[in-house]
């Protein structure tokens, strides 16, 4: 993945004009203004009564906190996704991944054992679920799309199989009950009424912003993106810098799945069905390219804001069975808009 | 033409197999040693009426990987084509549904079934230019333009039948194509329509020009625009084709089971690109066989009914795929790497 | 030669390396003297670049030894070449364009606490060589916005600051102009006075006698000598040595040009291209000649019409359209600048290859004639002696000289009346260019047209009857070829001097 070729501009260093510097201003913080238009949008859109924060209004205080609460699982990918896609590949088994964890954490919860060493199992897991795609792909040089769709298949098999036949989720009954804290740490609020959940997806993207800009790994991951061959020849074990980055995502489509688990109240084998292509859309949406080498984790964790917003906010609007639709034309939007901006980048 | 000759150069044609006939072998190879084995190790597997199953429970993705092969080989993904078997069963069902319903899912237009395929098509068709626009046009990555025209084909078809299914207030006809069976025996047409598509792909690959053409557009893109080929033109005839047939699935389909089903063909896309991918078609592009598509498809049949046979829970099947995909593209890859050395 | 000089930064000693079937490097011992320009040639296929792989370390010799002022140097992979004082320019550039130029001078030497990148004296010294050898390089700009030239004197100051006692240089003039060359050139001068030893690496002879100290010979894997430049008497000593005969090029007047126009090319522009005017007889070869980045691949792929501009292109008094599909079926082929990404199907055979640019004559109502398609290889295959034992033998495992004729073949078989030539033999050995030079010679008195885009002024000058001289994207000057052409005015106008390019 990823073939980069030098492309031999012949023109040197310009000073940016006028309108190339409006245009690099747009480029580097248009995601804050889709944010801020989605809002605003949704917030006309649904005016109840002519009070912003009043309750049925967008802006209302419950809202904010529900659409967050439920970002949780998106808003912890996003960031190591981000960086992933920064280095040149993919991981379509995120989706798998995450499902796969939920049911690990409820099957532990359930089975008695205590919150935090559920919790440090399933991200354990979680890593070894991401050290798996890296194996397939660093190790046996499958292509990142294929080795991920084999694991896309191979944990959803798992998550499946883990879930006794007849019933469709791991739930109380049969004897077994879900402890009391189950949900806590996706649903109860803790500091500005946001569940814990919801802070430890904004942890994990403050420690990726600050592993994108002040460490090695991002660094090197822009490299191996942008030059795989320079990365090499610079000494940078590329392959250990990739397969890091899929046990990161591993680790957070961990922490993802127990967001999630926690929030619904139970370990369902489908509940990731489809985030990849959700972690994908925000990805792309924040700018990052799809050949690797560019990317921030900050404008990702805002593209799924945005897409939250999205989602929760229609579903005031427009019946729900017009999510696929709308995230599918969002998806293309998306990745057209990126591609025309980076090859206009790459042609000044 | 007068040249010097310092190099000495004997041609004469090969004789030995080519790499695509060799993994196509291979893979055929495969697909029977499986059957034997199966036949052999899981009780109740060896009996005609099965044998005869692996072939016909598969026709819908069989068919689907026709088209999803020739994009692959011409280096593009297709995971659009399971939207579109959804999309256009429930066109097909809304444009032939009486106008007089009880409610909004028993209402359509009232066409006459011919028309409702037409107009279904033309909704399949739409979402492959839709595909092809973003591929060709724009450039986006074949995998990313596929995968979201799968979701706004799907979501249309969710919106249609607000998230559920319509199968009510249709006309008799409207279940003849996919319940028909031919030649007195108990093969349904959407069976024999698949064996003529899929001997008329392999002639198109192995003795057109078009199909020849796909071939050089996978292995090079850039040098195959510079020889002369219209790249855009012919992606855009792929995709097409694809969609087409991945419409007619969905019309046959709904004739079928009588109703337009949003859910419909979920996981198709998946599994035809698996059958594809066992059959050793490679994604990098311009290499790979109609023919050993459809042998990874017995593959992945004989290995779920096996399975099934074992009474293994429904829920293995996505690992035994998994599997047979990494063993494939493993071996394909060591077995290649090895004869060409 | 095993003897080992005090001096020798570099040396190695029954140096031998075998493929299956091939030795590609035979017994060969040598040694570079410290703080010297040392120049590397052969021909390809000479051994110079397996050679140069195991100095990097990308490949293990079979056996033998390398030393590095005297102690053995045995390097697994690239980085441990680069610890052991040898770092590599290759070809192709590696830079990272996303990262700043100073984020790449410190690519893969950052110092780090923990993972996490701390300020060190690495920063400023990476910074001072850079101003040291090219001040007006800002390193705080995204590499994305340096030219071809800048890239490679960001990779040659990266090399230098990581320490490197030596730096291996293969090429690195083949996507420069003329002006970028001598800058270069300034750089490695500078280099060697900073106690830098540089090998190497060029086909082109003229800038092995501007530059080099001491040359080494490779012929057939075989060590053939090391000597001081100053002991090589001239140009024909040394190809004598790099293939063991002696080449001699020079330009015959042609009597099959005739007055017959067949292309008429009128104000041609483009992002590059300025009001590019000209036009091809019949039976003519026409060369354009200037520097990389002056237009000729510009011109010679608005005219097939793979890319866009405005003015006109009329080939046998028709507009043929702006697409490649279009200009093949009126008559028209193109062979690439690039042969591996753009010429060939490199995972195809050479059967494969060769008729894709004429399907019509292979095919009756879109049905492929798969026995046409094998007769059309084994003639072509003879005809222009591509060195394979079978026509199933797939483009990527042949040399260069044999892929180039593959896609000289091609064109050949559109049965084209105009041939554009991009750089013919870049990369092609000297007895393949011979040979191609005699295919194009031939195609020409059989009255075809034919257009060579070339930035080798040899190559022009031994072969065309007409030369037109371009400068950053403008037609300067038309010169016919003939024993009176004035070689320094020549080069006066390509590197700017016309009257055209006053600024």
């Amino acid at each position: 993945m990823a073939v980069m070729t030098q492309t031999a501009s012949p023109d040197p260093v310009q000073p940016a004009s006028g309108g190339d510097r409006i245009a690099r201003f747009f480029r580097e913080y248009y995601i804050y203004f889709v944010l801020v238009a989605v809002v605003v949008l949704l917030s006309v859109a649904n005016l109840d009564k002519f009070d912003l924060f009043e309750r049925g209004n967008f802006l209302n205080q419950n809202n904010i906190i529900n659409i967050l609460r439920v970002s949780a699982p998106l808003l912890t990918l996003a960031g190591a996704f981000t960086l992933l896609m920064v280095s040149g590949y993919i991981d379509l088994s995120v989706g798998s991944a995450m499902s796969l964890s939920a049911v690990i954490y409820a099957l532990l919860a359930i089975n008695g054992v205590p919150f935090l060493p559920a919790f440090a199992l399933t991200v354990v897991a979680g890593a070894g679920l991401g050290a798996i795609n890296g194996f397939l792909v660093v190790r046996l040089r499958i292509t990142p799309v294929i080795a991920t769709l084999i694991t896309l298949s191979l944990y959803k098999g798992l998550a499946l199989l883990l879930v006794q036949d007849g019933v469709s989720a791991i739930k109380s009954g049969g004897g077994l009950k879900m402890p009391s804290w189950f949900n806590t740490y996706g649903r109860v609020g803790t500091f500005l009424e946001l569940p814990a959940a919801f802070w430890v997806a904004v942890i994990v993207t403050v420690i990726l912003i600050v592993a994108q800009n002040r460490t090695l790994l991002g660094k090197y991951a822009a490299a191996t993106g942008g030059n795989p061959t320079a990365a090499k020849l610079s000494g940078i074990n590329t392959g250990a810098i990739v397969f890091l980055l899929y046990v990161i995502v591993g680790m957070t489509a961990a922490l993802a799945g127990i967001a999630r688990s926690s929030f619904m109240s139970l370990g369902d084998p489908l509940s990731g069905d489809g985030m990849e292509l959700t972690a994908i859309l925000v990805v792309l949406l924040g700018g990052t390219a799809f050949s690797g080498g560019e990317g921030r984790v900050i404008k990702s964790f805002i593209g799924a804001l945005i897409i939250m917003a999205l989602t929760v906010g229609m579903l005031t609007l427009v019946p729900a069975y017009f999510q696929t639709l709308v995230l599918g034309a969002a998806l293309l939007a998306a990745a057209a808009s990126n591609h025309l901006v980076s090859r206009k980048e790459s042609r000044s | 033409m007068t040249v010097s000759t310092a190099t000495e150069a004997t041609a004469r044609p090969g004789r030995r197999l080519s790499d695509e006939a060799f993994i196509t072998s291979l893979v055929a190879a495969v697909a029977v040693g499986l059957f034997i084995v199966a036949s052999v190790a899981v009780p109740n597997f060896f009996q005609p009426l099965s044998m005869l199953n692996l072939i016909t429970n598969n026709w819908a993705v069989i068919s689907l990987g026709v088209g999803v092969s020739f994009l692959l080989v011409s280096g593009n993904f297709d995971l659009s084509v399971g939207g579109i078997v959804a999309l256009s069963g429930v066109l097909a069902v809304w444009f032939a549904q009486a106008p007089d319903g009880a409610n909004a899912l028993s209402t359509g237009f009232g066409f006459p079934t011919w028309l409702a395929i037409v107009c279904a098509m033309a909704g399949a068709l739409a979402v492959g230019g839709l595909n092809a626009l973003f591929v060709v046009a724009l450039r986006v990555p074949s995998i990313i333009v596929t995968l979201g025209a799968m979701m706004v084909a799907r979501g249309i078809a969710q919106v249609i039948t607000q998230g559920s299914q319509r199968n009510t207030n249709l006309p008799d006809d409207f279940g003849v194509l996919g319940n028909l069976t031919m030649f007195g025996t108990s093969v349904k047409l959407p069976v024999v329509l698949m064996i003529v598509l899929v001997l008329v792909a392999v002639f198109i690959e192995k003795k057109t020009v078009f199909g020849r053409l796909t071939y050089w557009i996978g292995a090079n893109p850039v040098a195959a625009r510079l020889s002369g080929i219209n790249n855009a033109l012919h992606l855009t005839r792929l995709y097409l084709f694809s969609a087409a047939i991945a419409g007619a699935v969905g019309i046959l389909l709904a004739s079928e089971f009588k109703s337009g089903f949003s859910n419909r063909g979920t996981l198709m896309e998946f599994d035809a690109l698996v059958i594809s991918l066992l059959g050793g078609i490679a994604i990098t592009g311009g290499f790979g066989s109609v023919i050993g598509m459809v042998f990874g498809a017995l593959i992945l049949a004989v290995v779920t009914s096996a399975a099934t046979g074992m009474v293994l829970s429904p829920d293995w099947q996505f690992i035994l795929k998994a599997i047979a995909v990494f063993l494939a593209i493993v071996t394909q890859t060591w077995a290649l790497a090895r004869r060409n050395r | 030669m095993t003897g080992q000089e005090p001096d020798a930064v570099l040396s190695v000693e029954n140096l031998t390396k075998d493929y299956p079937g091939v030795r590609a490097v035979d017994d060969v011992s040598f040694s570079i003297q410290s703080r010297t320009i040392h120049c590397l040639v052969g021909e390809n296929g000479a051994g110079k670049s397996t050679l140069v792989k195991m100095l990097t370390g990308a490949l293990k010799p079979t056996s033998g030894t390398m030393k590095v002022r005297g102690a053995d140097y045995r390097p697994g992979n690239p980085h441990d070449a680069r610890e052991g004082g040898i770092a590599t320019l290759f070809q192709e550039l590696h830079v990272v364009d996303e990262l700043t130029v100073q984020e790449n001078l410190t690519l893969g030497m950052e110092e780090s606490r923990f993972g996490f990148l701390v300020k060190s004296d690495l920063d400023r010294r990476v910074v001072a060589t850079l101003k040291a050898i090219e001040p007006s390089i800002d390193p705080a700009t995204r590499v994305s916005r340096l030219s071809v030239a800048q890239k490679q004197i960001v990779e040659i100051a990266r090399a230098a600051s990581s320490g490197a006692s030596v730096i291996i240089m293969d090429e690195p003039t083949a996507a420069l102009s003329e002006r970028e060359v001598e800058r270069l050139f300034g750089v490695i001068r500078r280099l060697r006075e900073s106690d830098v030893t540089v090998v190497y690496i060029s086909h082109k002879l003229d800038e092995i006698f501007d530059l080099g100290d001491a040359v080494t010979v490779l012929r057939d894997g075989k060590h053939i000598a090391t000597k001081p430049l100053s002991e090589v008497a001239g140009r024909a000593e040394l190809i004598q040595m790099m293939i063991g005969r002696t080449v001699f090029q020079s330009y015959t007047p042609r009597d099959t040009v005739t007055d017959d126009t067949v292309l008429v090319a009128r104000n041609l522009s483009n992002h590059l291209l300025q009001d590019v005017s000209f036009h091809i007889n019949r039976g003519e070869i026409v060369g354009f000649y200037g520097l990389v980045g002056a237009g000729k691949t510009e011109i010679a792929r608005a005219v097939f019409g793979a890319d866009r501009f405005t003015g006109s292109v009329h080939f046998k008094g028709k507009d043929i359209g702006g697409s490649p599909e279009r200009a093949i079926a009126s008559g028209i082929a193109l062979v690439p600048e690039e042969r591996r990404t753009q010429g060939l199907f490199t995972s195809m055979t050479i059967r494969e290859n060769i008729p894709v640019m004429n399907l019509r004559r292979l095919s009756n109502g879109g049905v492929y004639r798969s026995s046409a398609e094998r007769a059309a290889a084994v003639e072509y295959v003879g005809k222009l002696s591509i060195a394979t034992d079978t026509i199933e033998k797939h483009a990527e495992k042949l040399s260069g000289g044999n892929q180039q004729k593959v896609v000289l073949s091609k064109c050949l078989f559109a049965d084209a009346d105009l041939l554009l030539l991009d750089e013919p033999t870049r990369g092609v050995d000297v007895g393949a260019k011979t040979e191609i030079y005699a295919i194009i010679r031939d195609l020409a008195d059989r009255g075809n047209a034919v257009a060579v885009f070339s930035s080798e002024l040899e190559e022009v000058l031994g072969l065309c009857d007409r030369i037109l001289l371009l400068f950053s994207g403008s037609l300067e000057e038309e010169i016919a070829n003939g024993p009176e052409v004035d070689v320094a005015h020549i080069l006066h106008v390509v590197t700017g001097g016309g009257e055209h390019a006053v600024q």
